[in-house]
């Protein structure tokens, strides 16, 4: 389980005239639970990324907490982050190593032994369908190989909480429908609590049991979609996210053909 | 301590496999150091061979019996200037200067007319420009008898013409100039140690900042201190790696060595090997521990290649010092990293022995430089790991 509590962050950017701060989060909170997918929804810019960074040990809120199972991230930053497995929105691989040794050097330096992380290596790879990748080096990967790769790197420890960061950026269909469907099986197999974030609303209709909609920095909404829908009176979720996000009501559409590269 | 093994081996096992890197890295400092040995070995043996020689090049010397008689009997060996000589001195393909001599040499010097003889030589072909020396002394050496000769058919004393008497010694032997050349040693050493541990150094921190693997690496249940210390460990190892190949392939290099002067002068065994190693391994610490720190802020290679220049820079023109200094050996030396250990270098290929507190010193600054780097990193990664 992981809690979020009224995390607030800003950083300052520039120096001298052109210094300036930027509230990058004011007021995320929300309680994801196990066996359960909770979405992570909102704008470019929302602060999702630094949130997931706060919740991942690597910066430090200016207020508020974030407690993995109940321990204290800010606290037991080690302690946190051996229950959390995170897929960050930088998931660099080693070019030079094989997506097997890329695991293995994470399982050991989560205190794996190398029988023990080469065997979850395995374990992961019937999941995920890259068996085949193994003894690759990751450096002509496909954008595809790399983010399974990234994943598998990232669950090597078998943690009970998943976070992920946009996973399906840059995926096409098929790699996209086959890491719900690893998702869903983690949920439903394993009870493994798991928070993504993303902007994409069919993502979140397909897959997320809970959505918090984060807009400039804060909490607006959560529940589940079609309470979300309820509460805004839209039959389309796209339009009660505009709603929640923006504030506004949106504007119907006009009729006629979409304009090239809109998102249908 | 396991995290610190676990980080040690993955980045030994990537530096390794970046062969191309590798490869250039040993290419250039292993292969260059008894390369410039052999070039210097075959400069030196040329020098010596042109000092040796005692060989004039004349044009037209059937045209002066008189002359050729004073060369020989000065132990000179008389040579004829090849064809088209002037192109050849121009373009230094002729190393001699010549001299050239006019048909009607023999009947105006027995007039008293004073002959006109030509030495050529080119101001941008410094072997001929060497040889000119001796040639124009050689020449000012049968003026002289000559005058001697008539002044004494007249009955007057030769002193007369002296009021001082010149002996002119040449002190530098080749010897002296091999000497010289082998300083340089030293200072490949130590570039070789820079460069090897420099591409490793840079991809290990603001290399994997730009591959975006570093913020993965941080959400592991690692102290910041072990992963740093793993990563410093392995740049450290792949330095210290170029040091000892580098400091062994000297070991061939000299039997390589023509000139038995250099040869005599660059006295480079086992003992004198060791002793490079034992003062380039702390060194090689150091500097890894500098390049991170310089590279750790950096967004990308690229960027952490410009700021290592500065390193470059620094280590390239420290040992200058020793070159240019008016003061000879001053403490203070010892006490800057790169410099003692050039200066250090330069003792052990005189053949001094190196007093233990000399080598202490060093040794310090380099444990202190790698503790500042060190910590600069972890610092580094602790609070600004996403910028």
């Amino acid at each position: 389980m992981i809690e979020v509590h009224q995390l607030c962050k800003s950083f300052t950017q520039g120096s001298g005239r052109q210094r300036r701060t930027v509230q990058a989060v004011a007021g995320v909170g929300f309680v994801a639970a196990n066996a359960c997918i909770t979405g992570l929804l909102g704008p470019n810019g929302a602060g999702k990324t630094t949130t997931l960074r706060i919740a991942a040990a690597l910066i430090v809120p200016d207020s508020g907490w974030v407690r993995v199972d109940g321990i204290d991230v800010a606290r037991q930053p080690m302690a946190a982050l051996s229950r959390m497995g995170v897929l960050s929105d930088a998931r660099g691989l080693y070019p030079r190593l094989t997506a097997r040794e890329n695991i293995v050097y994470f399982g050991r330096l989560h205190g794996m032994d190398e029988a023990r992380a080469q065997a979850r290596v395995e374990e992961l790879a019937e999941v995920l369908e890259m068996k085949a990748l193994l003894d690759r080096r990751t450096d002509g990967f496909s954008q595809g190989e790399r983010m399974k790769t990234a994943l598998a790197r990232a669950l090597v420890h078998d943690p009970a909480n998943i976070v992920l960061d946009e996973p399906t950026n840059g995926l096409d269909v098929l790699a996209t429908r086959a890491l719900r469907e690893a998702l869903r099986r983690l949920r439903d197999e394993q009870g493994k609590c798991i928070v993504f974030s993303t902007h994409i609303m069919q993502e979140v209709e397909r897959l997320c049991d809970q959505v918090v909609v984060v807009a400039q920095g804060r909490t607006v909404a959560s529940g589940t979609v079609a309470a979300l829908r309820r509460q805004t009176g839209q039959a389309d979720f796209e339009d009660s996210f505009v709603q929640l996000a923006f504030g506004a009501s949106p504007q119907p559409q006009q009729a006629g053909p979409l304009a090239p590269g809109a998102r249908q | 301590m396991n995290a610190i093994w676990t980080v040690f081996r993955k980045e030994l096992l990537d530096a390794l496999r970046d062969r191309r890197t590798l490869l250039i890295v040993l290419l250039s400092s292993v292969a260059v150091g008894p390369l410039v040995l052999v070039l210097i070995s075959t400069l030196i043996a040329g020098i010596e061979k042109r000092a040796e020689a005692r060989e004039v090049v004349v044009q037209g010397m059937q045209y002066a019996p008189t002359l050729r008689n004073y060369f020989q009997r000065q132990n000179f060996s008389v040579a004829a200037a090849p064809a088209e000589h002037e192109q050849k001195l121009r373009d230094s393909k002729l190393g001699d200067p010549v001299l050239v001599v006019p048909p009607d040499f023999e009947d105006l010097l027995a007039r008293g007319e004073a002959p006109v003889v030509v030495l050529l030589s080119s101001a941008n072909n410094q072997r001929s420009q060497a040889g000119s020396g001796p040639l124009r002394r050689l020449i000012r050496g049968f003026n002289q008898e000559q005058a001697v000769l008539r002044l004494a058919a007249r009955g007057v004393a030769p002193a007369a013409l002296e009021a001082v008497q010149l002996d002119e010694r040449d002190l530098a032997d080749p010897g002296s100039r091999a000497a010289q050349l082998s300083t340089m040693v030293p200072f490949f050493v130590l570039m070789a140690v820079l460069y090897g541990a420099m591409g490793a150094a840079l991809d290990t921190t603001a290399g994997e900042r730009e591959r975006g693997s570093l913020e993965p690496l941080l959400m592991n249940p690692a102290s910041r201190w072990s992963l740093v210390l793993g990563k410093w460990a392995a740049v450290a190892s792949v330095g210290m790696l170029i040091a000892v190949l580098s400091c062994l392939s000297f070991l061939p290099g000299q039997w390589l060595l023509r000139s038995e002067t250099l040869a005599a002068m660059f006295r480079f065994g086992m003992a004198e090997a060791l002793a490079f190693i034992g003062l380039l391994l702390p060194l090689a610490g150091a500097l890894a521990a500098l390049l991170m720190a310089l590279a750790i802020r950096c967004k990308s290679f690229k960027e952490a290649q410009a700021s290592a220049t500065l390193l470059v820079f620094g280590v390239s023109m420290l040992p200058l010092v020793t070159l240019f200094n008016q003061e000879g050996r001053a403490a203070w030396h010892l006490w800057v990293p790169a410099l003692a250990q050039s200066t250090l270098m330069g003792r052990v290929l005189k053949g001094e022995a190196l007093p233990w507190l000399d080598l202490l010193v060093p040794m310090a600054m380099c444990v202190l430089l790698v503790l500042l780097g060190v910590g600069f990193v972890v610092r580094t990664l602790r609070s600004a790991a996403l910028k």
